[in-house]
């Protein structure tokens, strides 16, 4: 049964002289799990803010969107389109879960008895029963974004939206997130428009993936059939699932999407040997910072966060730590900063004992953080402002700012915020910069662009340490990877070696080629190596 | 029955508006030791800490206040003895114990009262007057520790890309205040997202109607009942005048008359019933352990 049906649908901003969308169409049926992909800017927003009538943002709309047969305006009811969007803080209205989950409920005028029950069960469908009295400030990211998403089912929507639902989670909260909503969509047969980067997980997942690009739909269809259109499209295909990108880089004609498919993909060829490049052994370069036997813990009667932390950060290189959440990464990255002080163990920046930096000294043309709230950098109304209170000279970046000058901080994309907070930071001429989760909610492009940025600062002299989550970035921009564990760094590698080894905590690209192919830990790795190897003669 | 914590908010709110509300205009010695009694064994009861130092505090709190009426008032016709030409009076000296362990006794009963009314009881108790009000207060009880963490993710931000020092008062002083226009901003920021998260969950659809995790059982109508028949006995035997203590210029006695005794033992009641439920509790879960 056809629940949705878009024709010819344009939308123009009040304030815009160009079309935000040009006529799109398509239509969904019941039980569809829809992807929608496309780059920061194309319109994936507006689009879903459109089939939400109370969301519609104010502009000049042509064309009709018709939900259950009828014009979506003239669908009475909050209740029938679910709503979840990116920011699982922001979203939260109340003080306590229960109060969350019936917050809905209340607005619909329902009896206390009948919100007592559906609150129950969509608690115990979502396993948050033993949450139901806590307080919403004290969840976490993850736990918030999952009471938003019980929030929104407790009046039983017949359409969930979800615009980047997962973009500030972690990847493994990500992945339980990705599938409760597909559990949604499985046991009630739920129809599902989810609006994502983190496509890894979501394209194996989906029945139907439409990518729109420049406010225009340029394909919509099933994701193999879809994605094989597309393998010469690099900036959309760099977003991909690891095993499409394999597969559209060998140009197979039926596109791989699961890492199981990826696995039956790469087995068609022939095993080359991949010898490791000779290592550039560069132990002669001077250590930049040096954790010694670090103890660091929040309170007294807590447990340690830190537990003889041991490390070394070699002059002019990207070391990324990885690790689960709450292993201490962060805290880690803090303490070099100097604003949490550890109780045991010292820390060296350039030689030298945090302590014996007075006076700011330390931030003075020598260390800088970027904190994982990118938003926390900004206390001014335009980026220009924030350059002129830095000190920075933007003809002087490695980048472009001069677009987004006038705009507010918060007006820009997560990518452009990074760039602009790097802005920021780079006008103290740091040596070393460190840097928490830089990837955190940014789509594949922007990832790109960040990590060649990277690249060029060490090549200013720049050290980089980043904590991060993000595999894939890890594998293609470190020297070093560490994983960090309870407190302390368990192994530290190349990446190749590093991804190579592990067999869960690693990329997807590694888990396809595992046992066929040594140390290929990115897609493109992989698919030379194919090539390489050449198609296996079909017997 | 549950126990007295586990009530109903708006019963417990009945009840503490009884009980504090007689104690703190009543001068009547029984009634003040009734009330004393029976506030400082809850209080005993809830906490699971042993609290010295609050006892410790009161305790001198109490003697001080219990001194200062003897010296700063001499009304009375016995004098002890005599300071400086002015007589300290035995009426003025048991006037300032009492009064003294009647404002101890309301300070423990309103210990008693944060400790179980916890904000969220609060909050159902004033959204029973209107929804709209309960939803306010809920949002700002969810906002107000949000803008606290902000805040300080900023100050740790910016203190890291050290571009607003803090070895001068002006440099300091200029970084807080665009940490405060910056945190309004962001709190507007925010605010608009919420706004758009609470419409797409159709606020202001339909009529509200408001949800709460309490509930009103036959316990609560029992405790009710309860609490309203003694206060009414009370209430009757202080406004018959009969239960009338005065201390200046000579005390009176303590009357004893079936309307007054009927009045303290119903005080008493009233005083008593949170500890013997909350004991009766205790006792249930012991015996029920000591089955298992």
């Amino acid at each position: 049964m056809e629940i949705l049906d878009i024709e010819g649908l344009s939308f123009t901003y009040n304030a815009a002289d160009t079309e935000t969308l040009k006529g799109i169409s398509f239509s969904v049926n019941e039980g569809e799990f829809i992807a929608l992909c496309g780059a920061t800017g194309s319109g994936k927003s507006t689009l879903l803010r459109l089939l939400k009538p109370q969301l519609t943002p104010l502009g000049a709309r042509t064309g009709n969107i018709s939900f259950l047969g009828k014009p979506v305006e003239e669908c009475a009811s909050a209740a029938d389109i679910g709503f979840v969007m990116q920011r699982p803080e922001q979203q939260i209205v109340t003080d306590k879960v229960w109060h969350e989950l019936a917050f809905g409920l209340e607005n619909m005028g329902i009896k206390q008895q009948n919100i007592a029950r559906r609150t129950a069960e969509m608690a115990s469908y979502f396993g948050i029963e033993d949450k139901f009295e806590r307080n919403t400030a004290d969840l976490s990211g993850g736990q918030k974004q999952l009471i938003n998403l019980a929030a929104v089912m407790v009046t039983e929507p017949k359409l969930l939206i979800l615009d980047e639902p997962t973009a500030q989670l972690d990847p493994i909260t990500a992945s339980d997130f990705i599938n409760t909503v597909k559990k949604l969509n499985r046991d009630l047969s739920l129809t599902v428009i989810i609006a994502e980067h983190r496509l890894e997980e979501v394209i194996p997942l989906c029945d139907k993936l439409l990518i729109i690009e420049n406010g225009r739909l340029i394909a919509f269809g099933e994701p193999k059939e879809v994605l094989s259109r597309v393998y010469g499209r690099e900036d959309i295909m760099c977003g991909m699932p690891a095993a499409a990108r394999i597969s559209a880089y060998l140009g197979e004609r039926e596109c791989a999407l699961s890492v199981k498919e990826g696995r039956e993909l790469v087995r068609g060829y022939n095993p080359v040997p991949n010898t490791p490049q000779p290592a550039e052994t560069n132990t002669s370069a001077a250590a930049v910072l040096e954790f010694r036997d670090v103890y660091f813990r929040y309170e007294r009667q807590l447990p340690d966060v830190l537990k003889g932390l041991t490390f070394t950060v070699n002059e002019r290189e990207i070391f990324c730590i990885l690790g689960g959440n709450g292993s201490g990464k962060s805290t880690a990255l803090a303490a070099a900063a100097g604003i949490l002080k550890p109780y045991a163990g010292n820390i060296l920046v350039f030689g030298k004992k945090l302590k014996e930096y007075r006076n700011q000294s330390l931030y003075k043309e020598c260390l800088a953080l970027l904190p994982q709230d990118i938003q926390t950098v900004f206390l001014r109304n335009t980026v220009r402002e924030e350059l002129e209170d830095a000190g920075a000279d933007p003809s002087e970046l490695p980048f472009d700012l001069t677009p987004l000058l006038d705009m507010h901080p918060y007006d820009l994309s997560g990518g452009e915020q990074q760039l602009a907070a790097l802005a920021k930071v780079l006008a103290l001429k740091p040596k070393l910069l460190l840097l928490d989760e830089p990837t955190k909610g940014l789509d594949a492009a922007a990832k790109r662009t960040i990590r060649e940025l990277l690249r060029t600062l060490t090549e200013r002299g720049i050290t980089i340490v980043a904590v991060t989550h993000d595999v894939e970035f890890a594998a293609e921009c470190a020297d070093r990877c560490a994983l960090f564990f309870r407190g302390e760094i368990i192994s530290t590698a190349p990446p190749e070696e590093f991804f190579s080894e592990n067999s869960f905590y690693t990329t997807a690209a590694s888990r396809i080629t595992r046992g066929h192919y040594e140390r290929a830990v990115t897609a493109e790795k992989a698919a030379a190596l194919c090539r390489l190897g050449g198609r296996k003669a079909v017997l | 029955m549950r126990g007295f914590t586990e009530l109903n908010p708006g019963v417990l709110m009945i009840y503490y508006l009884f009980v504090i509300g007689t104690a703190m205009f009543c001068m009547d010695p029984v009634v003040i030791i009734i009330s004393l009694a029976g506030a400082a064994a809850l209080f005993v009861t809830l906490s699971e800490k042993r609290s010295v130092k609050l006892h410790l505090s009161f305790l001198g709190l109490f003697l001080i206040m219990a001194l200062i009426n003897p010296i700063w008032y001499h009304n009375g016709v016995t004098v002890l003895f005599v300071v400086n030409d002015s007589p300290v009076t035995l009426e003025a000296l048991l006037y300032g114990i009492f009064a003294s362990a009647m404002i101890i006794g309301v300070l423990y009963r309103l210990r008693t009262f944060t400790m179980i009314m916890t904000a969220d009881k609060l909050l159902y108790v004033f959204g029973r007057l209107s929804p709209q009000l309960s939803l306010v207060l809920s949002m700002a009880l969810r906002f107000v520790p949000l803008i606290r963490t902000q805040t300080a993710k900023v100050r740790s931000t910016q203190k890291a890309l050290g571009i607003y020092r803090e070895d001068n008062i002006a440099d300091t002083l200029k970084g807080e205040i665009r940490i405060f226009s910056i945190i309004a901003t962001w709190a507007l920021e925010n605010g608009i997202i919420t706004a758009d998260s609470m419409e797409a969950r159709g606020y202001g659809e339909h009529r509200r109607t408001s949800f709460s995790v309490f509930r009103f059982t036959g316990a609560d109508g029992i405790f009710l009942v309860l609490t309203l028949i003694p206060s009414a006995v009370f209430i009757a035997a202080i406004a018959s005048g009969e239960a009338d203590f005065t201390f200046y210029p000579a005390m009176s006695g303590i009357a004893l008359t079936p309307l007054s005794l009927a009045g303290y033992c119903a005080y008493g009641f009233l005083s008593l019933l949170p500890c013997v439920l909350e004991w009766k509790e205790d006792i249930r879960w012991k015996y029920l352990i000591s089955r298992v």
